[in-house]
């Protein structure tokens, strides 16, 4: 069989993780939060996006737009792109701009959500009130060589502003896995990649504007209003909607690929010392094989040289090994490590984007959680034991690294982290994931992805985030009527229980 | 692929030559056994779906911000533009119910979200879309 020949596992198998659905992000103030200062004036040049947007696709400059048209409002039904969670909005809103969408917010039908990819697995996005897309809110700026900066319109893609700054010789400093996610819902749910010394998405923010719920225009950064960017940067979208980001990027470059599989035990014992001497390590443990696929990426000076992905195939290897020996599991076992070719190896340069991300056709719903980076290897060590308790398992666990930031709901915050995702195909059980995984994880300390399903609330939370009260307080003061708050995240967020 | 070619799991007869040797028997009985029209390679189909857009600058806006991050990238599991015979299969495979695009555009279809991405789509730009991904004319 052709697929046969092709190498094993690629590391994006899986996770797609999730970032983020939705967008939504916005601020308040700094030592009076009742009275962030307004900016009020239009945002000066990112407006191509918002009007007839320089829309970059596919690697060619497309012609200007014509000019918008009134989008629709009919109530459309939403689900998320597992199917996992689903909501009739009374209305739907896709403002052209930023000044249609100031001027709507105080007036539409609450809970005001946002929504993007639908890559969130956790309930942030469903509503009964108005849901808003921000995908006419989109366009990449020039990028500014002395700052080395760029300004996205928050609807942006990811893969859509990667592939504008490729064109432009930049890059941004990290990847997700998945890059369908507007640039606003992987910030808002602190979407990452992995990389020791690389921090999550968010951290590249420089500068943002966000509208409040009451249709105010606020402008932030490091210098002006910082506790409302500190808290914006990472925000579930309760405190408005972002409509503009700076970022900060690098020059494009080039990575190497290379995959290789390795018995799961020494693979644990060598994550921290792969992590510190690669750019980007992940690992990926093969439940029921005894296996895991390290995978790691550097800078290289080569030709472009990218086989296609096997990762389907891998996937669909595991699933056929769990369909058929899975009430087995000794057998099972057995038969994968002869199966398995441990010399299999994958090799691969290309630009940094079309290696770090990419789409994932096989849906599943996910849990992850963060923990401190010195404790993690043990942990997932023992997540794969217990996962292995339960036969049906089959999806890898995903093990990375992310390095620490300063964003208040940052699940990175002050902490240098491993994460380890875990899976469950879209169409079986998942509730597993978290319960069984929980009692784990929680003596770690572990702060769960605001995109992935968890069983934390307020209570619970509190505890794991330095600066909680700070963001309750914030938030307030930007949206008193908790505008943006539906019965779910008023759970997540205050511990009401209005569900 | 994760594990070693095995006879239990690739199924006996599944090799290139085995699966060619049968399509030529079958197709022996019906046709003749005569050589097949050329078909695009998947490269050709990968390059050439990249390199389409909408001729309509605003119909081209919309592709290229939600229909194209998948149906123009190989991978992603949704048929290709272009990719004609991708596009006839799909539509062979979904039955009555989808088997009208812009129904299953505004419904969802697997990977694919309620409205493909382009929330702001009237039915006829997804009728037009779909259209345009399932033919986008001739080849050069």
């Amino acid at each position: 069989m052709k697929r046969l020949r092709r190498s094993p596992l690629r590391r994006r198998l899986l996770q797609a993780a999730a970032g983020a659905a939705w967008a939504g992000v916005a601020g308040a103030a700094r030592a009076a939060p009742s009275s962030p200062s307004p900016s009020p004036s239009p945002s000066p040049s990112l407006s191509p996006s918002h009007s007839a947007p320089p829309a970059v696709a596919a690697g060619r400059q497309l012609p200007p737009a014509a000019a918008p048209e009134p989008a629709p409002s009919a109530a459309r039904a939403w689900r998320n792109w597992s199917g996992l969670q689903a909501c009739q909005p009374a209305r739907w809103l896709v403002p052209a701009d930023e000044g249609e969408l100031a001027r709507a917010l105080p007036s539409l039908p609450a809970p005001l959500r946002c929504v993007g990819a639908g890559h969130s697995f956790s309930p942030l996005v469903p509503t009964t009130g108005t849901l808003i897309s921000l995908d006419r809110l989109h366009g990449v700026g020039a990028v500014d060589p002395q700052r080395r900066s760029v300004r996205v319109g928050a609807g942006t893609r990811l893969a859509v502003l990667a592939q504008a700054l490729h064109q432009q010789g930049w890059a941004l400093e990290n990847q997700p896995d998945v890059d369908l996610q507007t640039l606003a819902g992987a910030l808002a749910t602190a979407t990452h990649g992995t990389g020791a010394t690389l921090p999550a998405l968010h951290d590249a923010v420089l500068e943002l504007r966000l509208c409040t719920p009451d249709g105010r225009i606020l402008r932030c950064s490091r210098s002006d209003e910082p506790a409302l960017f500190d808290a914006a940067r990472v925000s579930l979208g309760v405190l408005g909607v972002v409509t503009e980001l700076t970022l900060r990027v690098r020059p494009r470059h080039l990575l190497q690929r290379r995959v290789w599989l390795e018995r799961s035990e020494t693979l644990i014992d060598r994550v921290a010392a792969l992590a510190s001497t690669h750019l980007h390590f992940e690992c990926y443990l093969l439940p029921f094989t005894g296996y895991g696929a390290a995978i790691v990426h550097d800078p290289v000076d080569a030709a472009i040289d990218h086989p296609p992905s096997a990762d389907e195939d891998v996937l669909r290897d595991l699933r056929l090994l769990r369909d058929w020996l899975g009430r087995w599991p000794r057998l099972r076992r057995w038969v994968a490590q002869r199966l398995i070719d441990p010399a299999q190896r994958e090799q691969a340069v290309d630009w940094s984007p079309k290696l770090l991300s990419t789409v994932r056709p096989t849906r599943f719903n996910e849990s992850e959680i963060h923990l401190p980076a010195a404790a993690a290897a043990r942990s997932l060590r023992q997540t794969l034991a217990l996962l292995e308790r339960r036969n049906e398992v089959f999806f890898p666990i995903e093990f990375r690294f992310v390095r620490a930031d300063d964003a208040w709901l940052s699940p990175f915050h002050a902490r240098d982290s491993a994460s380890i995702a875990v899976h469950a195909a879209h169409d079986e059980p998942h509730d597993y994931l978290w319960q069984d995984l929980a009692p784990l994880w929680a003596p770690l300390q572990g702060r769960p992805h605001w995109g992935k399903l968890h069983g934390l609330r307020a209570a619970e939370l509190a505890p794991l985030y330095p600066r909680w009260r700070d963001f309750a307080r914030l938030r307030a003061a930007l949206d008193p009527q908790g505008r943006m708050l539906t019965p779910a995240l008023r759970a997540l967020l205050t511990g009401a229980d209005d569900a | 692929m994760l594990l070693r070619q095995h006879p239990i799991l690739t199924g006996a007869g599944s090799s290139p030559t085995a699966k060619a040797l049968a399509a030529c028997l079958l197709g022996a009985t019906l046709a003749g056994c005569e050589p097949a029209p050329e078909q695009p390679t998947r490269p050709q189909i990968v390059a050439r779906a990249a390199s389409l857009q909408p001729a309509d600058p605003l119909l081209a806006e919309r592709y290229a911000r939600s229909c194209a991050l998948c149906h123009a990238r190989d991978g992603s599991g949704a048929p290709l533009t272009g990719d004609a015979a991708a596009w006839a299969a799909r539509r062979a495979a979904a039955g009555d119910a989808t088997a009208q695009p812009l129904v299953a555009v505004r419904q969802g279809l697997g990977a694919m979200p309620p409205m493909g991405l382009c929330p702001d789509c009237s039915d006829e730009q997804l009728a037009a879309l779909t259209r345009f991904m399932a033919d986008p004319g001739p080849r050069p």
